[in-house]
C-alpha cells in the first residue's frame, strides 16, 4: 500500500535551511514524475507538461523557506500545477475553464501489467478505452489515487471535492472497468 | 446495491485508507456475497504496486541537469531574503550578516558596473596573423586570422565573465565553479565553467560554428535566447543563414560529430588545427577555401575563371607561404595564378 514518503521532511528541513541542492535534487525525482504525469493528463503535450513541472518545482525552490509551514507538500505542488495548468488551458480556449471537470482528461494506462493480468493486447485496449470513458473527474480521482498514491483526503483537496466525492468516482471507475473484464471472461 | 458497498470497500483498502472497522464490514460482506471476491482479485491486479511506478523514469537525471541549466540563476542564489522568524541559530545570523554584506557590495558592483561593464580591452588578430594571450581570469584564448577580442580588464572578478567575438578564436576556459564564462558574438551565444572549444563566427562567412574538446557548454542562438543547446565533447555545432540572410527564416541549426580527417599519414582535427600553425582543409572547393586562404595568408583572392572555383582540394598547409601553397595546389589541379604583392588571380 502506499505510504507518504518520511524523507520529505528532512528534504524539506534540509532544503529550507541550508540551501541544499543535493536535497532539492532528491525532492525534484520524487516529486517531477507524478507531476508530469499529472501535467501530461490536463495538457495532453508532453512540452508543455514537462514544463509546467520544472516550474512547480523551481516554485518550490524560490518558496523554500516557507516550506516547512506546509503540511503537506505533495499537495501544495499538485495544487500549484493544477493551477499553472489551468492558466495554461485558459490561455489558448475561448471559453473560460474554471473547473477541473471541463477538462478534457488524458489518461495513460502504461501501468497495467499484461502478464499480471494474463490479458492479451485487445483486452488491455478495451481496458483503456472503459478508462477514457470515464468522465473528467473519474479519471483524475482514479489515477491519482492508484498512480501517485494520493490519499483520499490529498486528491479531495487537489481536486476540489469531498471524500465522499472520492469514494463515488472510484466506485464508478472500478465498477466500469470490472464490466469489461465480465464480459471477456464471463465472469459472475 | 450493496455491490457499490463492496467496491467502495475493497477501493478503499487497496489505497491504504479502510478502517478497521471498514476492513470487519468488508468481510461481512463478502462472507455474504461469496462471488465479490472476484471483485478483489481484479482489484489487486489492477491496482499497481507504488514502487513501481517511481523506478520507471529513466530520464529524470537528464530532465533534473536541463532543470538545473534553465534555472541556474534561481538556483545558485545562496542568499536568504529573511531571517526566519524564531530562529536565532548561528547559522541564521550569519545569513543575516552575509545578506547585509551581499547587498551592500551589490550596491558597490551595480554603481561600478554602471561604467565599468564596458568591455574595455581588445584583442585584434590582423590577416595573415594568429595570437595567443592569457587572460586575466586564466583563460588561454587563441586568436585566428582577422579576429577581435573584446573583455573587460576586470574580467577575473566579474560574476560573469563576458567577452564578444568577431571572427574565431579557441577557448580553454579557466575553471571557476562559481563564475561562468559566456562568449558572445552576432549570432549565437555559448557558455561555459572551465572547458576547451572553438568558435567560428566570421560576419562574412555565413555560419556561426563551434566545436567543443573538453568539458561540456551551453549554446543558445541569440535571437532565441530560451532556446538553450548543450553540447557534448566532439560535437560541433553550425548555425547557416538562408540566402537572404534574415535570421528568422531558413535557418538550419545543425549539431555534428567532430572526425579527425587524415591526411598524409597524420591525423588532424580540421576545426582547430589553425591553433598549432597549421591550415586543414578536406575536400574543399577552391570557392569554399577562398575566405580561409585570404585570412590565412593576408592576400586577396579573384576568381577570373568559373571552371577554377569547383576544384576540389584535400591538404594540410603549415609553414609555406601564398606562393607555395598555390604552388603545390597546382600540381593537384590545373589552373594558373598571378601573384602581385596581395593579390591574386586565379585563372
Amino acid at each position: 500500500m502506499p505510504k507518504p514518503s518520511p524523507d520529505l521532511t528532512d528534504l524539506i528541513c534540509d532544503i529550507a535551511l541550508y540551501n541544499s541542492e543535493n536535497a532539492y535534487e532528491k525532492l525534484f525525482k520524487y516529486l517531477f514524475p507524478a507531476l508530469y504525469r499529472f501535467c501530461y493528463c490536463l495538457l495532453k503535450s508532453r512540452e508543455q507538461a514537462e514544463e509546467i513541472a520544472n516550474d512547480v518545482m523551481i516554485t518550490l525552490w524560490k518558496n523554500r523557506l516557507k516550506l516547512p509551514e506546509i503540511q503537506n507538500i505533495k499537495v501544495y505542488s499538485f495544487v500549484i500545477a493544477r493551477n499553472l495548468c489551468l492558466n495554461a488551458i485558459n490561455k489558448t480556449s475561448r471559453k473560460e475553464l474554471v473547473f477541473l471537470e471541463d477538462v478534457d482528461v488524458q489518461l495513460v494506462l502504461d501501468t497495467l501489467n499484461p502478464e499480471q493480468l494474463l490479458i492479451n493486447d485487445e483486452l488491455k485496449k478495451k481496458l483503456e478505452q472503459a478508462t477514457h470513458a470515464l468522465p473528467s473527474r473519474c479519471k483524475l480521482v482514479f489515477k491519482l489515487i492508484k498512480e501517485d498514491g494520493l490519499s483520499y483526503k490529498e486528491t479531495a483537496t487537489i481536486l476540489n471535492i469531498s471524500t465522499k466525492t472520492v469514494d463515488a468516482h472510484l466506485v464508478t471507475a472500478v465498477k466500469k472497468l470490472t464490466a469489461v473484464l465480465k464480459a471477456e471472461f464471463n465472469l459472475m | 446495491m450493496e455491490r457499490s458497498r463492496v467496491i467502495e470497500l475493497l477501493a478503499r483498502k487497496m489505497a491504504g485508507e479502510a478502517t478497521q472497522r471498514e476492513l470487519e464490514e468488508l468481510n461481512e460482506l463478502i462472507a455474504r456475497y461469496p462471488d465479490s471476491v472476484y471483485y478483489e482479485e481484479i482489484l489487486k491486479q489492477l491496482w499497481p504496486n507504488a514502487e513501481e511506478i517511481n523506478t520507471d523514469y529513466p530520464d529524470i537525471d537528464r530532465i533534473y541537469e536541463c532543470h538545473k541549466l534553465k534555472y541556474h540563476n534561481e538556483l545558485t542564489d545562496r542568499v536568504m531574503e529573511i531571517p526566519a522568524r524564531n530562529g536565532y541559530s548561528y547559522k541564521t545570523i550569519s545569513c543575516i550578516a552575509l545578506t547585509v554584506c551581499f547587498l551592500f557590495f551589490m550596491g558597490l558592483f551595480y554603481l561600478h558596473s554602471i561604467d565599468k561593464n564596458a568591455l574595455d580591452t581588445q584583442l585584434i588578430a590582423g590577416k595573415g596573423m594568429r595570437k595567443n594571450i592569457r587572460l586575466p581570469d586564466g583563460t588561454m584564448v587563441w586568436l585566428n586570422a582577422d579576429s577581435k577580442l573584446s573583455y573587460n580588464s576586470d574580467i577575473a572578478h566579474k560574476e560573469v565573465r563576458i567577452v564578444h567575438l568577431i571572427g574565431e578564436a579557441f577557448f580553454d576556459v579557466a575553471h571557476h565553479q562559481s563564475q561562468p564564462f559566456i562568449v558572445n558574438t552576432d549570432k549565437i551565444s555559448v557558455r561555459v565553467l572551465g572547458t576547451a572549444f572553438n568558435i567560428k563566427a566570421y560576419p562574412v562567412d555565413k555560419k556561426s560554428v563551434a566545436t567543443l574538446l573538453r568539458g561540456s557548454i551551453e549554446l543558445s542562438v541569440n535571437e532565441q535566447p530560451q532556446q538553450k543547446i548543450i553540447l557534448n565533447p566532439s560535437e560541433k555545432f553550425e548555425l547557416s543563414e538562408g540566402e537572404n540572410g534574415m535570421l528568422k527564416t531558413n535557418v538550419t541549426l545543425m549539431i555534428d560529430h567532430v572526425t579527425p580527417v587524415r591526411i598524409g599519414g597524420n591525423e588532424y582535427i580540421e576545426e582547430v588545427s589553425w591553433k598549432s600553425n597549421t591550415l586543414v582543409f578536406h575536400n574543399e572547393s577552391f570557392e569554399d577555401l577562398k575566405p580561409r586562404l585570404e585570412r590565412w595568408f593576408n592576400v586577396k583572392i579573384d576568381f577570373h575563371s568559373a571552371q577554377s572555383k569547383s576544384y576540389r582540394f584535400t591538404g594540410v598547409f603549415k609553414n609555406e607561404n601564398i606562393k607555395e601553397a598555390l604552388t603545390a595546389m597546382q600540381l593537384i589541379k590545373p589552373f594558373t595564378f598571378n601573384l602581385k604583392a596581395h593579390d591574386v588571380i586565379i585563372y
